[in-house]
């Protein structure tokens, strides 16, 4: 259903999006043959901006007008200082080297032989000459030819390499990903030495002009699973993308589920063990957090350690990992249930102690369970917003207030405090933080179902989750496979990891063209 | 869209028969033991449950045969071009009066046991509709979707009645057990009838054939389906007998249910084992329910092509809510079942076994 309605908005919006795309790019006109009306161009396109570097200077023992253009900060100075601007001055003033006479003839001696840059091409159309000036390359022009030359000297400052701050890990590699394309690029290629590694290039961002790249390992991830993705990429119509969360947004199956559909990690070796499972990645320029797709619930629920460990330490780690999303999801729900409604399942001495502390609470369990988790939730987003230092404040109050003070002061019973925090504590053992934040969101649906239905309400509750998740797809493939449609296969690395040697397949629910990744059968 | 992306979309032999047995357990299970103790007056019933079986495995085969004959074709289809258009049509209606009628039979079921085992103030009415509800939430998606929920409900409800059957194992007591091969044939036949009419379920296949991967495996999946039931019901009946001995059994309402209050969970972390394990048992109710209302929309939807799916789903739930209020009591209520069963056993035993007949005798055959 979700997925008509996805082709319907696109369809819908494809001719209104021509016309924009006509109103907001540069008027598609071919660069003149003299550089003062290039440069005039140039200069009333861009505004004149103070960032803006101009440098014109007379080629050798000609008489022949040449200018670079750049933008200050975006490229490389010192770069554009020696294997430019210094090539041409040394190469044709000082070794006194013929230059032609014809324009296109010193066009072609400085693109073949002069400049020593790799990345290097002409171009006569003015909209891709203004594009390329502000990704960050350097345009070269000469006087009496329409035609420039394009330099890459693409150089700005960007972050270090750091260790990825939401994605902690005891064992495991220590480098995350950056605001910088070609460094994700890089860490990616360097765990992925296949050559079937595909970068596909596509632009996001009518105004923006995002770089985004398609990554996948052709001839292992299911060449239709790679094709619906573009699709769906090039369906977006947005001004600009800041951040990977404007495609995932766009590219979801189901807009109205709180359930993510796909996987963002700032960790390459994730998106590298998700490439080799024949997965796809969308790395987005400007943000480190990289997607991946399609995701199921069972692969949210894993963390990259369940395999660096060994298969006992993981296979643990996930119990316990699917324990926590069901207290996260439903502890406080069956607290209001049995205390509300059927006290009788509690054995009689708990039953007692719990009526005992109880006894001063004004309130029904439902809202004294209501308060302390949007207590819970509010202290959790403070802590987040607070700079380091007064978040550690925060805890300490949070801690006293949820604690002490409200139990002291007759608000809430001290199960209920237990049963908070054991919720928290839950949710904060997920590894996909926005699947922590989906079960937060379904755990007060199942409290209101508690508190009208009791046990019942919260088994209601279930089935409805369970009804809606099995309807869940993610780019088209089953959210809960392989729970459901069932693949024995796929069992061994669920909620149990066997241990490595026994994973000798590719998840059988991504169609992998070569599904095999281990034989051992041949190397005995 | 690839072939492998249909047939992902698709039933695999094994899901028809985790269908068939997710549609099988559901209220009956909890409550046969009465009936069968009632009329063998002793563990000789389990004759009677295999009897049974094995004549609810040759109409089912019947069935998986009728329907493996038309693969890719729908109930109305096929019956059409049996028996001509308009036996097709009225046929049909009678089988979604049938599943209707089943529907509104299983979401009182939940509201009695529910008040019974959970609630003490909260009415049926609001019981059963609240229920409704979800089914209706499952009926909106996918039907795909809704068939493989029955994967993920089956193991979950099969290994808390192992549970039980576990942790009651200890209750067994020889004395009730006795005295074996002590019923005649005439107490045997009529215990087999009580229990065959717990047993309807399996005749799903006749719809979901056309979306098996292999129509022609529905006899594998049949085989399947019913030998999880069928051995369900043995291993219950006899507990539910050894535990309480058959004198008690005639008297309690839902023995089954009753065998599970009778565990007692070392450490003492619940009381009441029976609520728990009623509030899991929903789940396998909540399928047979969704299956059927499923299959009065499959019916409708291929006789009126032009009617959408959700029109249905809001049409049929308001008739499925005032019927399942109609009964004012348990008598009432579980005379109500065996009418159902029985009406059931002319319209999808009989009727297709007809069918099937004529089909081979006419030699008519369905297209790939």
């Amino acid at each position: 259903m979700m997925r008509k309605f996805f082709a319907h908005r696109n369809k819908k919006k494809t001719s209104p999006l021509m016309q924009r795309m006509q109103q907001s790019q540069i008027p598609d006109q071919e660069l003149s043959s003299s550089v003062k009306e290039n440069l005039e161009l140039f200069r009333t396109l861009l505004g004149n901006p103070n960032d803006l570097l101009i440098r014109s200077f007379l080629i050798g023992n000609s008489n022949h007008l040449c200018a670079v253009i750049a933008i200050d900060g975006l490229v490389d100075s010192a770069m554009l200082h020696t294997q430019v601007l210094g090539r041409i001055q040394l190469m044709l003033s000082i070794a006194e080297k013929t230059v032609p006479v014809e324009p296109d003839e010193i066009l072609s001696l400085l693109f073949d032989e002069v400049l020593s840059v790799v990345e290097i091409k002409k171009e006569t159309s003015l909209a891709a000459a203004v594009d390329c000036i502000l990704s960050g390359d350097t345009a070269l022009i000469v006087d009496g030819t329409s035609q420039i030359i394009l330099i890459d000297s693409k150089g700005w400052k960007s972050r270090a390499i750091e260790e990825p701050v939401s994605e902690g890990l005891v064992r495991g590699p220590r480098d995350g990903f950056t605001e910088n394309l070609r460094d994700n690029t890089v860490l990616i290629r360097r765990r992925v030495k296949d050559p079937n590694l595909r970068f596909e290039s596509m632009v996001v961002g009518k105004r923006s002009k995002t770089e985004l790249l398609v990554a996948y390992i052709e001839n292992i991830a299911d060449p239709d699973l790679v094709k619906e993705v573009q699709r769906r990429i090039a369906t977006i119509d947005v001004d600009e993308v800041e951040e990977s969360g404007f495609i995932e947004q766009w590219i979801e199956d189901d807009f109205l589920s709180p359930f993510p559909q796909s996987n963002n990690t700032e960790r390459p070796d994730k998106v590298s063990a998700a490439l080799f499972q024949g997965r796809v990645a969308i790395l987005l320029d400007g943000t480190p957090m990289v997607l991946i797709l399609p995701v199921t619930l069972g692969l949210l629920m894993h963390s990259p350690e369940d395999y660096y460990e060994r298969w006992i330490v993981g296979t643990l780690t996930r119990l316990l990992r699917y324990l926590a999303a069901f207290f996260a999801v439903f502890s406080p729900s069956l607290y209001i249930a049995l205390v509300t409604f059927h006290p009788g399942l509690i054995p009689s001495d708990l039953a007692f102690s719990i009526a005992a502390t109880r006894d001063g609470v004004p309130f029904p369990a439902f809202v004294e369970s209501i308060m302390m988790i949007t207590t819970m939730e509010l202290l959790q987003e403070a802590g987040l917003r607070l700079p380091k230092p007064i978040g550690q404040t925060v805890g300490i109050v949070g801690g006293l207030v949820i604690g002490d003070a409200a139990v002291s002061a007759g608000l809430v019973s001290p199960v209920m405090v237990i049963v908070v925090a054991l919720t928290a504590i839950s949710s904060f053992a997920i590894p996909a933080y926005h699947l922590a934040i989906a079960f937060r969101m379904i755990r007060f649906f199942a409290m209101f179902a508690a508190a009208i239905f009791g046990v019942y309400g919260v088994v209601l509750s279930l089935i409805a989750i369970l009804i809606h998740l099995s309807n869940l797809t993610s780019i088209g493939h089953p959210y809960l496979a392989p729970f459901a449609p069932h693949m024995s296969k796929d069992w061994k690395d669920l909620i149990l990891r066997a241990p490595v040697t026994f994973l000798k397949d590719r998840p059988e629910m991504l169609h992998a063209e070569d599904e095999i990744r281990m034989r051992t059968g041949d190397s005995k | 869209m690839s072939a492998r992306t249909l047939s992902d979309k698709m039933l695999s032999t094994n899901h028809m028969g985790i269908n068939i047995t997710s549609v099988m357990i559901g209220v009956g299970i909890l409550t046969f033991p009465r009936a069968l103790a009632k009329e063998t007056g002793g563990i000789d019933g389990w004759i009677s449950i295999v009897l049974s079986g094995l004549v609810a495995f040759l109409i089912g085969w019947l069935l998986a045969k009728l329907a493996a004959r038309f693969p890719r074709q729908t109930f109305f289809e096929y019956t059409s071009q049996i028996a001509s258009k308009p036996v097709g049509y009225v046929l049909t209606f009678l089988v979604c009066v049938y599943s209707m009628l089943f529907v509104s039979f299983e979401i009182r079921a939940i509201g009695n046991i529910a008040k019974q085992y959970l609630f003490y103030n909260t009415p049926v009415e609001m019981i059963t509709l609240s229920f409704l509800f979800v089914v209706q939430y499952a009926m909106a998606g996918s039907r795909i979707s809704m068939l493989r929920l029955n994967l993920l409900f089956s193991p979950v409800v099969l290994v808390v009645l192992f549970l039980v059957l576990l942790f009651t194992s200890q209750l067994i007591e020889f004395e009730n057990v006795r005295p074996f091969f002590s019923s005649d044939w005439q107490s045997l036949l009529n215990g087999s009838q009580a229990v065959g009419l717990s047993y309807s379920g399996f005749e799903i296949i006749l719809f979901y054939t056309m979306l098996m991967k292999r129509p022609k495996e529905g006899t594998k999946a049949m085989a399947l389906g019913l030998f999880i039931p069928v051995v369900l019901y043995l291993t219950i009946y006899i507990f539910v007998i050894g535990v309480f001995s058959a004198e008690v059994v005639k008297n309690l309402t839902y023995p089954t249910i009753d065998l599970a209050k009778e565990v007692e969970i070392p450490g003492g972390f619940f009381e009441r084992v029976e609520s728990i394990f009623f509030a899991i048992w929903i789940m396998t109710i909540f399928d047979t329910c969704m299956v059927w209302f499923d299959i009065a929309i499959i019916n409708l939807t291929s006789m009126f092509r032009n009617v959408k799916k959700m029109v249905w789903i809001l049409l049929l739930s308001p008739i499925i809510y005032f019927i399942a209020m109609l009964p004012q009591n348990l008598v009432d209520f579980f005379t109500f079942a065996d009418y159902v069963t029985y009406y059931g056993m002319i319209i999808v035993y009989l009727c297709p076994i007809l069918l099937l007949v004529i089909a081979v005798i006419r030699g008519v055959k369905g297209h790939e």
